[in-house]
């Protein structure tokens, strides 16, 4: 596509990819590490808190985001700054000029309290980022190469975490973190005061590209049900990710098979199955329906939560797991985070893409979180043993796995063969 | 994981099945030394090196299909080696049977063995011509079911050989995501025992849907042979396929990729459309 558009002299379009591949890659990473990893070593190894108490207050993160998030994308859409890129160029500038300094402060946490006000404000900064950074897909990516440039983001940000080879601490991350985020922050902190006629150019390309491929001709609207039905489904990929991996990865065993491993080799493979999972997810995306895409990332999800279950029921204690375990995990994942960039544009117009890209990604990913964290401290709390809790996460992702493709393609199936559907 | 030994290992969950139906439970060792004292269950040794110890004793089957087992003390059933080396030691007993199929055995003389026995293979005559006459049934099979195919359902060929020829990355891509998987699915469900029968059927599905998007490929190269008749333009087309395979093959690495990513293509496009009942069409995308 980039040699298509210096061929056609078309440089900004170009530009408009790079830019939205830059954040929304250094924006997942960043979520990715940063928060996901240095929050529980900061809470529990430089604050001195229990894994539990990092939990809630993860928790009580993830509402935070998901309400700032909902907030912002509709006060962005009723404003108007959905589709004035200037303006989401400065609240990005805010949000990342924030977390910069959320960055610098990290390891100069050290009581829970100040740790709870750090995490909240970081929760501001993600809630307000997730529609201003989803939305930047209308300005700037065709619709056509939206499951390309979504796999691009997944990949590169996959990648670069299972690469990193430096230990999970947050002094480290922190000092990576700051030394690639000063020039995010002076570059955008330019273009969001200063005029250039590249950045105006890009600002006029939500007119072409804003309106959704599932929103023609027909728009979705927020209160339908094909949107909230999306939500539900995506919700569930999420809340199985993190109902049962989050606790399953924890296990010591599977640790050197995870892009924790110590291993070069390992992270490598892991690396490189993410950008090929990426690469196969942006196609299928550019190929199949929503509901071929939602079951396909449902079923690889669920089938891969039966074999990591399997195989700590079935496995003598000590022995590695193989490695078509993290293979089928990073394929999941990759697939789900492609989806994830894409589809929330995909099901807007810039009347509702703020709303549309908060609540989506907020519930979906945010909130699933939140639920299935707060289940498996509850189950925790009650006594259940990792058995008996994974025995209740098999049940729902083997009735998701099997029962869901399969009545999708007996209906298809149907309809061609015994109504005689030609189309 | 020898990805090698994936057929040996259904073979052998086969052979369980059908040879110990009271057995509830299987333990896979895959890599590594390890020394195995106590098992109810059945165990299946991959490539790792296992030894029972002079004070150890097992209560269900073994099954060798690859690595090394040393047997110092006692085992209640059956020991099946289809690869790999067993070796029994002095004083050593097996109360079942030695069952030997392939693979390295030494046997003390000292050892107490239930019964032994060892399947002999005969090899063929491997002339130039006996190598490859399986090939060359497989091919005649495959032009014919085409042939036969092209008169009787020439547009569902069609519609797979349109995918194949319109939409190979989507095709490779559902291709190689569908093997991945259901290799993955078929092997994971043998493991449960009940569940053989229909990773059998499933794995015997997934073959004859790998057969059909031959077919396609052979229907689609046919299409370039227009002084024939449809059918024998299949027939030919096939031939032809596999002629390709054969030679691209010997390129290393990026011959068998090739011949990987043309088998999943034509896999991905009978299911694209749903074994040629419907022509593929991608999802219209505005500019």
């Amino acid at each position: 596509m980039t040699a298509g558009v210096i061929t056609d002299r078309r440089f900004v379009t170009g530009v408009g990819y790079f830019i939205y591949i830059a954040v929304l890659s250094a924006g997942y990473y960043y979520n990715l590490t940063f928060v996901q990893l240095g929050m529980i070593d900061l809470g529990t190894r430089l604050v001195g808190m229990s894994r539990s108490d990092v939990s809630m207050v993860m928790a009580g993160m993830a509402v935070s985001a998901l309400v700032v998030a909902v907030v912002t994308g509709v006060v962005m859409d009723r404003r108007g700054w959905s589709s004035e890129l200037r303006t989401k160029f400065r609240l990005l500038f805010a949000v990342i000029a924030l977390q910069t300094a959320l960055t610098v402060l990290a390891p100069l946490v050290a009581t829970p309290a100040q740790f709870v006000v750090w995490v909240m404000v970081c929760s501001i900064t993600i809630g307000a980022g997730i529609p201003v950074t989803f939305s930047l897909m209308i300005d700037f990516i065709p619709i056509r190469h939206r499951g390309h440039v979504a796999a691009a983001v997944a990949g590169l940000a996959f990648f670069a975490a299972a690469l990193y080879p430096l230990e999970w601490r947050i002094e480290e991350f922190a000092v990576v973190m700051v030394w690639a985020m000063v020039p995010a922050v002076a570059v955008l902190g330019l273009v969001s005061f200063r005029r250039f006629a590249f950045v105006d150019q890009l600002a006029r390309q939500y007119q072409r590209f804003g309106v959704g491929r599932f929103c023609r001709p027909v728009p979705i609207r927020t209160a339908s049900f094909t949107f909230w039905a999306l939500v539900a489904v995506m919700f569930a990929v999420f809340f199985i990710d993190s109902l049962g991996f989050l606790r399953i990865v924890d296990t010591a065993a599977y640790i050197s098979t995870s892009w924790q491993s110590p291993d070069v080799g390992t992270r490598l493979f892991i690396g490189v199955s993410h950008l090929v999972g990426a690469v196969m997810a942006g196609v299928l995306y550019m190929s199949l329906g929503r509901r071929w895409l939602m079951f396909a990332v449902l079923g690889l999800f669920a089938f891969t939560h039966l074999l990591y279950t399997s195989h700590l029921v079935t496995a003598p204690g000590g022995i590695d797991p193989p490695l078509v375990l993290p293979l089928f995990y990073v394929l999941a994942v990759s697939f789900y985070t492609t989806l994830n960039f894409a589809l929330w544009p995909d099901l807007s117009t810039p009347a509702n893409i703020g709303t549309h890209t908060a609540l989506g990604v907020g519930i979906a990913g945010w909130l699933a979180s939140f639920l299935s964290t707060a289940l498996a401290l509850y189950s925790h709390g009650a006594g259940w043993s990792l058995l008996t809790h994974l025995r209740y996460v098999n049940a729902l992702a083997l009735l998701l796995a099997v029962s869901l493709p399969v009545a999708l393609y007996l209906r298809r199936w149907k309809t061609l063969v015994v109504v005689g559907d030609p189309r | 994981m020898n990805l090698a030994t994936i057929p040996l290992l259904i073979v052998a969950l086969l052979l369980l099945s059908s040879t110990h139906p009271e057995v509830d439970s299987v333990e896979l060792v895959l890599t590594g030394p390890h020394q195995v004292d106590d098992q109810t269950g059945a165990l299946i040794i991959g490539s790792a090196e296992v030894t029972v110890p002079a004070d150890g004793r097992l209560s269900g089957p073994i099954y060798v299909i690859g690595g090394e087992l040393v047997v110092e003390g006692a085992i209640d059933l059956d020991v099946t080696q289809l690869a790999g080396t067993v070796t029994i030691a002095p004083g050593a007993v097996i109360a079942g049977e030695l069952h030997h199929i392939g693979g390295t055995q030494v046997v003390s003389d000292t050892a107490t063995i239930g019964r032994q026995t060892t399947l002999v293979w005969v090899p063929a005559d491997e002339g130039p011509i006996a190598g490859y006459l399986p090939m060359v049934a497989l091919v005649l099979l495959l032009a014919l079911v085409g042939s036969r195919l092209t008169r009787k359902r020439s547009a569902a060929l069609g519609n797979v050989a349109d995918a194949i020829a319109h939409h190979p990355v989507v095709t490779v891509t559902v291709g190689a995501l569908l093997t991945l998987t259901f290799i993955a699915v078929f092997v994971f469900m043998a493991f449960t025992l009940i569940l053989i029968p229909v990773a059998v059927i499933g794995g015997i599905i997934g073959l004859v849907t790998v057969a059909y998007g031959v077919i396609g490929w052979g229907h689609l190269l046919g299409r370039r042979l227009s002084h024939l008749s449809q059918s024998r333009a299949t027939a030919l087309g096939v031939t032809a396929f596999f002629v390709l395979v054969e030679l691209v093959s010997w390129i290393p690495l990026v011959g068998d990729l090739a011949v990987i990513g043309a088998l999943g293509a034509g896999l991905g496009a009978v299911v694209l459309t749903y074994y040629g009942a419907t022509r593929f069409k991608p999802e219209a995308l505005p500019d």
